[in-house]
Formats: C-alpha cells, sequence, structure tokens
C-alpha cells in the first residue's frame, strides 16, 4: 500500500508524524515528507490513524493504477 | 433543567445558546434525530442540523458536495433583498471561498501561521500576556473578558497586520457589532425599542461590516505608500493565477483575519477559566502541575467549541443516514454537539484536562481547518500559564453574561476576583 500528501494541503501540523513516526516527517519547509512510500502491513493501523487525525486531510492512499 | 422535545428544538433561536441550554439540545437530537430539518421563521430559511461527530467530518471532507460560498453563518435570510447593504459591500474572503480558488490565496498567507511561526512569536506572546495582566496588577477584581482575555489574540492579530495599538480598542468594537449582531448590547445604532430583531442584527452586521471596510481601506492606502512587512503588505503584493490581488480580496481578507483572530480565542480563554472554576478539582490538578496544559488546552477546545457551528449549502442532494438533503439547501454543522458525540468520547459531559484520545472539532478539519489554530492554540496556553502565576487564586465574582448568538459562542462579561 503506497501513501500520499498533498503537498497544496499540507501546512505542517505534524499530526502525521506523531501518529506514524516512521511514515512521516515534517520536512525543513515546514510539510509533510513521506519516508516510506510503501507502507509495511505493520504499519497501515497507524497510518489509517494519520489519516484520520490529519487537520488537513491531505493524506490518502494511493490508489492502484 | 429537562430535556427539550425534539419538536420544540429551534437551533435557529439565538437565545437558547445565550441562556447556556444548547447542549441539551444537542443531547436530543444525537439521540433522536442525529440528521433533522430545523424549519425557518418568516425572516430566516430552515436547514439541516448534522449533531453527530461522524456526519460533520463527512461534511467538512467534501467541500465539493457542500460548498462555503452560499454563506457560513446561519441559514440566510428569506428576503436579502430588503437588505441591500449585504450584498454590494462585499468579496469572498477564504471562509466563503470554494477550491480551486480557495487554497491558492490561503498559501499567500499560510507561511505566517505555521507552527514555526507561532513558536517564533511565542516570546511577544508571553510578553503581551505579561503586559496585560501588569495592567491589573494590584485590583481586587476586572471583567475577565474586557480587561484579560480579549486584549491578548486583539493584540496578535493587530500586530500581524501592522496596526497601531491606539486602533485596537474601535476593532474590538467593530469585531463585537459584526459577530454580536444578533445582541443588543451591541445594537448600539439601532433605536432602544427595536433591538433584539433580525432587522436589528442585519443593520448593526452591515454598519460594523462598512465600519470596518473604511478603516482597512485606509490603512491600504498607507500600505501602498509605504509597504511593510507586515500581513497586508504581503496581500497587497501578492498574486494568484498571475493576477494581483483587487483591493476588494485584500479588504476582505483583512476583515476575516481581525474577525477570526481576535474573537475566537476570547471566548475560548473566557469559557476556559470559566470551565476551571466550575471544575475546581481539574483546576486543581492543573495548577498543581502546569506540565499538563497542553491537553487541557485541547479539553477547553472541546468544552467550549468557541464556533458553535459552521453552514454549507448541498451542491447536489445527498443521502445522509436516511435524510435526504437537496441540492440548494443549507446544512449546519454544530461542533459543540460532535465534540460532546457519546459514540466518540467517553464520559463527554465530564470535563478532563487530561482527556486522551481528545481529537475534538474545534477548528473544524480539512478544507476549512482553521488558519490560525497554532495561534489559538498557543495563545490560551500562555494566557493560562501567566494568569496562574501571577493570580492563581482568581475567582469568578458573579454570573457571567453570554453573547445572544448561535455562531460564536461568546461571553461578553465575566466579574472575576484577583
Amino acid at each position: 500500500m503506497k501513501v500520499q500528501v498533498n503537498l497544496d494541503m499540507c501546512e505542517g501540523h505534524g499530526r502525521c508524524a506523531q501518529a506514524a513516526p516512521q511514515v512521516f516527517a515534517l520536512s525543513d519547509n515546514d510539510q509533510s515528507e513521506v519516508l516510506l512510500e510503501d507502507v509495511p502491513a505493520d504499519l497501515v493501523e497507524q497510518v489509517n490513524h494519520a489519516i484520520r487525525v490529519c487537520p488537513r486531510q491531505a493524506i490518502a492512499w494511493l490508489e492502484d493504477a | 433543567m429537562t430535556a427539550p422535545l425534539l419538536s420544540e428544538i429551534d437551533l435557529g433561536d439565538p437565545t437558547l445558546f445565550e441562556r447556556a441550554e444548547a447542549h441539551e439540545a444537542f443531547e436530543v437530537l444525537r439521540r433522536e434525530d442525529p440528521v433533522h430539518w430545523n424549519p425557518g421563521t418568516e425572516e430566516l430559511n430552515g436547514f439541516w442540523s448534522l449533531t453527530k461527530y461522524e456526519d460533520v467530518l463527512f461534511i467538512s471532507r467534501h467541500p465539493e458536495l457542500f460548498i462555503s460560498s452560499k454563506g457560513i453563518a446561519g441559514s440566510g435570510l428569506r428576503h436579502p433583498e430588503q437588505y441591500p447593504g449585504n450584498t454590494v459591500s462585499g468579496d469572498a474572503s477564504i471562509i466563503t471561498m470554494d477550491p480551486p480558488r480557495h487554497v491558492k490565496m490561503r498559501r499567500l498567507v499560510n507561511k505566517g501561521f505555521t507552527p514555526r511561526a507561532v513558536e517564533a512569536m511565542e516570546p511577544q506572546i508571553r510578553r503581551i500576556a505579561g503586559d496585560i495582566l501588569d495592567r491589573i496588577e494590584g485590583r481586587s477584581s476586572c471583567d475577565f473578558v474586557l480587561e484579560v482575555a480579549s486584549q491578548l489574540p486583539l493584540a496578535v492579530i493587530c500586530g500581524m497586520l501592522g496596526l497601531e495599538e491606539k486602533h485596537w480598542p474601535i476593532l474590538f468594537e467593530f469585531t463585537n457589532s459584526v459577530l454580536g449582531a444578533r445582541d443588543p448590547e451591541y445594537q448600539a445604532d439601532v433605536p432602544e425599542d427595536e433591538r433584539g430583531t433580525v432587522d436589528a442584527a442585519q443593520r448593526t452586521g452591515i454598519i460594523g461590516r462598512e465600519r470596518m471596510m473604511g478603516f482597512f481601506g485606509e490603512v491600504l492606502e498607507r500600505r501602498r505608500r509605504e509597504p511593510t512587512d507586515d500581513l497586508v503588505s504581503i496581500l497587497l503584493e501578492s498574486e494568484v493565477d498571475g493576477e494581483k490581488l483587487t483591493e476588494g480580496d485584500v479588504l476582505a481578507f483583512c476583515f476575516l483575519l481581525i474577525l477570526a483572530g481576535n474573537e475566537t480565542t476570547r471566548n475560548a480563554i473566557s469559557g476556559g477559566l470559566l470551565a476551571l472554576c466550575e471544575h475546581p478539582a481539574e483546576r486543581a490538578r492543573l495548577q498543581a502541575d502546569m506540565s499538563l496544559i497542553d491537553p487541557a488546552v485541547e479539553e477547553i477546545l472541546r468544552w467550549t467549541s468557541p464556533l458553535h457551528h459552521m453552514a454549507r449549502e448541498a451542491t447536489a442532494d445527498v443521502e445522509i443516514r436516511g435524510r435526504q438533503i437537496r441540492a440548494g439547501e443549507k446544512a449546519i454543522m454544530w461542533y459543540p454537539s460532535a465534540n460532546r458525540d457519546e459514540e466518540v468520547f467517553r464520559d463527554p459531559s465530564r470535563f478532563n484536562i487530561t482527556r486522551s484520545p481528545n481529537e475534538h472539532l474545534a477548528f473544524g478539519i480539512g478544507e476549512h481547518f482553521c488558519l490560525g489554530s497554532g495561534f489559538a492554540r498557543k495563545e490560551i496556553k500562555v494566557m493560562f500559564e501567566e494568569l496562574f502565576r501571577r493570580f492563581p487564586a482568581i475567582e469568578l465574582d458573579g454570573t457571567p453574561e453570554r453573547l445572544r448568538s448561535n455562531f460564536i459562542n461568546g461571553i461578553k462579561h465575566m466579574p472575576v476576583r484577583l
């Protein structure tokens, strides 16, 4: 499963980095950076939590093309 | 009080909120009819009331289905043509703007509101809080709203807009007449025997808006002649899609920033102190260990929900929980209700300063998530840290007076003993 952050929406609240620190981090320009685009099964739950709590609703699973 | 009957509930009635009786109504709505058609009146349109957390999330996540550009406060007038001032004086600001333009406009200023920007401002916010508390030092009592809670957010947003201190009191007044328009206390421009009506509220709001726009029109003039590095100057220089913002765009932006920046946080601080005074055990726990301030601020936000609602208009027919919301109808999201939804918050009617998790929606969520949430959190935190350090025994000294509004969860006056 791949995850992506919509950088038009992200305003660097950092909730994703708290929810799933192995997957997201705050970059130097105050936006979320995806550290691990292919999310391993054991972190899926954390990423789902990040998706839910992101204040800007900027995170989504990438649909399989 | 006993629970109201579903058929008697009218969330369009601002006195319900003035009497602080809305939570009883919300409880009934969540239980009996969570997507509820609230009939209108002769003057105001009817609307759908959404009172469940999940439904507020759903609407917030679909800004294409539920748009903001047809008005975000209340359900709207049945006869808007009677109030021409509503329509002549206004370009949209980002709060009443839809995608895709909303995000482009918002990005012009959001660098000024990032966590980093907020952290950089903390020493200044603490200094301002200290100055405010200096002014009540040595006194035995004061009006906490007028002299303390309102002063910090007003100073911070005025500072960001580069406005001189001598103008702050008048901006506070304009804010009250725009956002407190339904409250007779702020209807000084309307003859006394006509106050309290929808008509008086319309006139008050229009007058407040025109005065505010007149004030900012002069500010824009000055900034054009002598640009500075404040938000006003940044906006005057900004472009969207290769075009400079119009005078109307910049005015609308300033109007929104000053209102949103000074009204809501004021009420979170006043409402927070009220909640702490009404829950002495929680207050004692916080004062014994101020490292609990961060979760306490979150609980204050959940508990007070400074904005009662945001309204949206449906662009298509949508079914929620078996109810048909038709295109063109208003859907109102009630944040205080979502924030006490039994399905999301354990023991929701308990004020618990270490509540966890606490994913409240006091700032909304998604496309229109509060731009200033970082400043709001910081201002509330710093104010309570400084207040309890300097006035650890502060207590209520009378009954707080609430604002007559179903939009702003306001407290107008709150006498305290220092």
